[in-house]
């Protein structure tokens, strides 16, 4: 039988500790970020469970941005993960 | 509890990154974000916008617009006086309408005036006192009913806008009608006694007698040899035969109301007796069946179910005018009697028939009683 990890779904559901990145057409979306690094036209970092994520593309602007969540829009040309060593 | 309403703020600056990372930087929720020429707007919470204040010194920044609790507030502390001036009209609206200024009670007789008063101040309806529910009403009334059975007979509280109307019937002691000492059974009809049951006095008529309105059946008075041995109040029943002639006509054209099953529910208002309806009625022919939803005074508001009619017209065979002429005879004369009383003979004495009616003239004889109680005044 499978492990489902009842603990580790459970304590997600209460504390939404998971993060994601979802990626649309001309926008993405971030759920669950540490910190906004940087914030430009072209580019954006940001720091998510010790790893850098770098976004870079045309005429990115910010869409809507809370503490856990960030809307991007613009014409999105790559992510990049950078782990930390 | 955190005060979520909603705020559009402006912010002077034209570095929209910048500006960006440090609200990033300082915790500040972005729900949407607009920039013109030197301005940058943000929709973000009234708690947010402490923040920016307090945190970003340097920068211009200004509420644009409001929305929820905070634009309530703020709407309610500029028509402060408008708004208190309603609530108090209301209040003095509902008390003015909702309180009793005169008190009328209908009675000749000052003790049970008295009595009243006192009775309803006890129950807190008196001048410049609140009315009461109409269920709170006839418990009052059930209640004063039960404590003064002896001197009440009958109690009803209405009002008329701002008067209570208490009307009531006194009650005439039972003793004083049991009182009669000489009182007679006499007929109420011309008719044929057909059963008599005497339970005090002496029967002056016999089963089979023909007796004539007035006649006394019972007599209260008890002689022997022509010579009154006393006097007591007579009591008993006497059933007759009575006669009628009664007259009936019916026209071979009917009209019948069936109904389709088409029901339509509207509204209306009845203010003074005038109804006015809210909604226009959707059907043609109705029957209404109205139910009252709220009742204050004289103001109401009824629902109404209009209940779609056609209206036919039949015609009848001389034989189905005739039944129908002798039913209306037989329940003309129904309506008349009591619970033990009957129709004993039906007869048609004159049957005429013109184009459009048919005319009944019949003979009914019943079984009623004819037998009521006469007190004999003293000195006649």
């Amino acid at each position: 039988m499978k492990n489902l990890h009842f603990k580790d779904t459970f304590k997600n559901f209460l504390f939404d500790l998971e993060n994601f990145i979802t990626i649309y057409d001309k926008h993405l979306h971030v759920f669950n970020y540490q910190k906004l690094d940087k914030l430009s036209e072209k580019e954006i970092d940001l720091i998510i469970d010790n790893k850098k994520v770098i976004i870079e593309g045309n005429n990115l602007v910010v869409k809507q941005m809370t503490k856990q969540e960030l809307l991007i829009e613009g014409f999105i040309l790559k992510v990049e993960f950078k782990y930390e060593k | 509890m955190k005060n979520k309403s909603i705020v559009w703020v402006k912010i002077k600056s034209d570095k929209y990154y910048n500006l960006l990372l440090k609200l990033n930087k300082i915790g500040i929720n972005v729900l949407e974000i607009k920039k013109d020429k030197n301005n940058i707007l943000i929709k973000t919470y009234y708690e947010d916008y402490k923040r920016i204040k307090k945190y970003l010194i340097s920068y211009k920044v200004k509420i644009v617009s409001k929305t929820g609790l905070i634009k309530y507030i703020e709407v309610a502390k500029k028509y402060i006086v408008f708004i208190i001036s309603i609530i108090i009209s209301i209040v003095l609206l509902f008390i003015i309408n909702n309180m009793i200024f005169k008190v009328e009670i209908k009675t000749d007789n000052k003790k049970v005036e008295k009595l009243l008063i006192k009775e309803l101040k006890s129950y807190g309806l008196s001048t410049l006192k609140l009315k009461k529910r109409h269920d709170k009403i006839e418990v009052i009334v059930k209640e004063i009913l039960d404590n003064h059975k002896n001197e009440i007979e009958w109690l009803e509280i209405k009002f008329d806008g701002l008067i209570m109307i208490v009307n009531v019937t006194e009650k005439i002691s039972k003793k004083e009608e049991d009182n009669y000492e000489n009182c007679n059974i006499v007929a109420t009809k011309d008719g044929k006694i057909l059963s008599l049951n005497l339970y005090r006095g002496v029967a002056l008529k016999e089963i089979n007698d023909y007796v004539l309105k007035g006649d006394i059946l019972i007599s209260g008075s008890i002689t022997h040899n022509e010579e009154v041995k006393d006097i007591v109040c007579a009591s008993g029943e006497v059933y007759g035969e009575v006669w009628y002639k009664v007259k009936v006509e019916v026209p071979f054209e009917e009209t019948i109301t069936k109904y389709t099953g088409k029901n339509r529910y509207n509204l209306s208002i009845k203010v003074n007796d005038n109804i006015y309806s809210i909604f226009r009625s959707r059907v043609n022919d109705k029957e209404e069946d109205v139910t009252n939803l709220y009742k204050l005074n004289d103001f109401e508001i009824n629902l109404v179910k209009e209940k779609e009619i056609i209206k036919d017209k039949n015609i009848l065979s001389e034989e189905e005018a005739y039944n129908k002429a002798l039913k209306l005879a037989e329940e003309k004369i129904l309506l008349m009697l009591q619970k033990e009383e009957e129709i004993l003979v039906k007869k048609v004495l004159k049957n005429t028939t013109n184009n459009s009616t048919i005319y009944l003239e019949l003979f009914i004889v019943t079984k009623e009683n004819i037998g009521e109680l006469q007190v004999v005044k003293e000195g006649l």
